[in-house]
């Protein structure tokens, strides 16, 4: 009888501890001495006085000694955050997209940034698509290499293998690929190499994007991440947002769901204006964008 | 030295233990009397104790690292000024006030407007509000803040608070409350304000 009581408890307390092996989380609330823990988690972050915020990331082409908000813009991606309900979505322009610019009649829209700086270029977007975007964040592309380092380097899904006989020879492989600084700015300048030319080049910065949150989102809670992201930010980047803006900016992209990304290009027909070559954008379908998108930073179709 | 006799030693305990049970419940009425006497309800057993127990265990604020330059008199102010943010909040949210309570009006004291919006949706966890009406009283057991700051110019601009705060309840739901997570703050006219947080809450 003894025996068998014993036997019993053993059998119990092996469950118990089994039990408590699966369900106690192992990232979260955790008193040493707690068996079985039962626990909630919210987050929540709200910036300014809107619920979306408006972003206008802009990849600068300026070359050494040049200056980076004087120079073509070639990398475009106008990025919405809803910060209550988590979504972010990014449309991206093709860089030859020919478009008003204010003051400046029709121009390739990468030129915006060189005839009217940071504010021309967020007035070019805001006619295509009909967003006015509340930051404008420039930055070249080996500063834009020393960020995706301080972070520690993204990871992607590339859809199809590609190479370029200049930035990267050896390619891209299919598949999850993880990139270092260099190889993100490799995989979101590369335009010879793609089917789609500037349309999956745009699409390429987009999947670099997400590689950015991700990574954002996996190390916030470390303390002090985000401090430093703004620093280096703040370091390589030209923006009209203070450092209690990016702060807000940084904590709001961490707190996005990564299942609430949609993304979207421009589409446009490639052709000539003169002797150079432009893409005429599909304004039609730029401005459903943004008037889907402007409310909620959600797309509900591309 | 003249002895007392057994009889006037005896009678000498039975008034001291007379007196003695007069006297505790006349002390307990002084310490109640203490409180409002037109209280518009009526006060549970544990309301002073629930109030005055919230405050034994103090906050621990320390500097994990400040990112960026900043004096280290202007440390101080900012370790200062946020724990007392964040202790605001702790109390209003789940140490101070009189239990058993269901109602947590104003929990979020020193957060932004909209901040508070979106913590008004998350009471469950960012107050006491689903446990309360089974509380008696509650005691802080550790209340820890550990800051992230970012300085530019010399200035601090943006805080990240990590925290932890551990507190016993009892009545019909006893036991210990974990709640841990960060806060996020930055200065708006001159006041540091909760912008955002992520919080997890766990009991046992």
């Amino acid at each position: 009888m003894g025996r068998s009581m014993k036997l019993v408890r053993t059998v119990a307390l092996l469950a118990v501890l089994a039990v408590t092996a699966f369900v106690v989380p192992t990232s979260a609330v955790q008193p040493t001495d707690v068996s079985l823990v039962k626990i909630r988690h919210a987050e929540g972050v709200a910036v300014g006085g809107e619920d979306v915020i408006w972003i206008l990331a802009v990849g600068s082409d300026a070359r050494p000694g040049e200056v980076m908000t004087r120079s073509r813009g070639d990398a475009l991606q106008m990025v919405g955050i809803n910060t209550r309900t988590g979504s972010a979505t990014a449309i991206g322009v093709p860089r030859d997209s020919w478009v008003a610019i204010p003051g400046h009649g029709r121009e390739k829209i990468n030129s915006a940034l060189y005839f009217a700086g940071p504010r021309g270029m967020a007035g070019a977007m805001r006619n295509l698509i009909g967003i006015e975007p509340d930051y404008v964040m420039v930055t070249r592309f080996p500063f834009f290499e020393d960020m995706v380092d301080d972070i520690g380097g993204i990871t992607v899904t590339n859809p199809r293998r590609f190479q370029d006989p200049y930035l990267k020879k050896e390619g891209f492989k299919q598949g999850r690929i993880h990139l270092d600084g260099y190889n993100a700015m490799a995989f979101s300048r590369i335009r010879k190499g793609l089917v789609g030319g500037d349309f999956d080049r745009s699409a390429n910065q987009q999947r670099t994007l997400r590689g950015i949150h991700a990574r954002i989102r996996s190390q916030a809670a470390r303390p002090g991440f985000i401090e430093r992201g703004v620093m280096t930010v703040m370091a390589h980047t030209d923006t009209n947002a203070s450092p209690g803006e990016l702060f807000e900016i940084a904590q709001a992209v961490a707190q996005v769901d990564p299942r609430r990304i949609s993304t979207c290009v421009v589409r446009g027909r490639v052709g000539f204006v003169g002797a150079a070559s432009v893409v005429f954008p599909d304004v039609a379908q730029a401005r459903r964008l943004g008037r889907e998108a402007r409310q909620d930073a959600a797309l509900r179709g591309c | 030295m003249p002895r007392p006799s057994p009889g006037r030693a005896h009678r000498a305990r039975r008034l001291v233990g007379l007196a003695l049970v007069l006297l505790v419940p006349l002390t307990s009425a002084c310490q109640s009397s203490a409180e409002p006497s037109a209280a518009p309800e009526r006060l549970s057993r544990s309301d002073a104790q629930a109030t005055l127990a919230s405050h034994p265990a103090p906050t621990k604020v320390g500097i994990h690292r400040v990112h960026g330059r900043l004096p280290v008199a202007r440390r101080k102010v900012v370790r200062r000024q946020v724990g007392a943010v964040v202790d605001r909040w702790w109390e209003a949210a789940y140490l101070g006030g009189t239990y058993p309570r269901s109602s947590f009006p104003a929990a979020f004291p020193g957060f932004t407007a909209a901040a508070e919006q979106r913590a008004r949706a998350d009471k469950a966890l960012l107050t006491n509000q689903t446990a309360g009406p089974r509380i008696d009283s509650v005691t802080a057991r550790q209340r820890k803040v550990t800051l992230d700051i970012l300085a530019t110019d010399r200035q601090a601009r943006a805080v990240t608070a990590q925290f932890v705060l551990k507190f016993d309840t009892t009545g019909q739901k006893t036991g210990t409350t974990t709640v841990r997570g960060r806060l996020f703050l930055t200065r708006k006219r001159g006041a540091w304000r909760v912008f955002g947080y992520d919080v997890a809450k766990g009991a046992r």
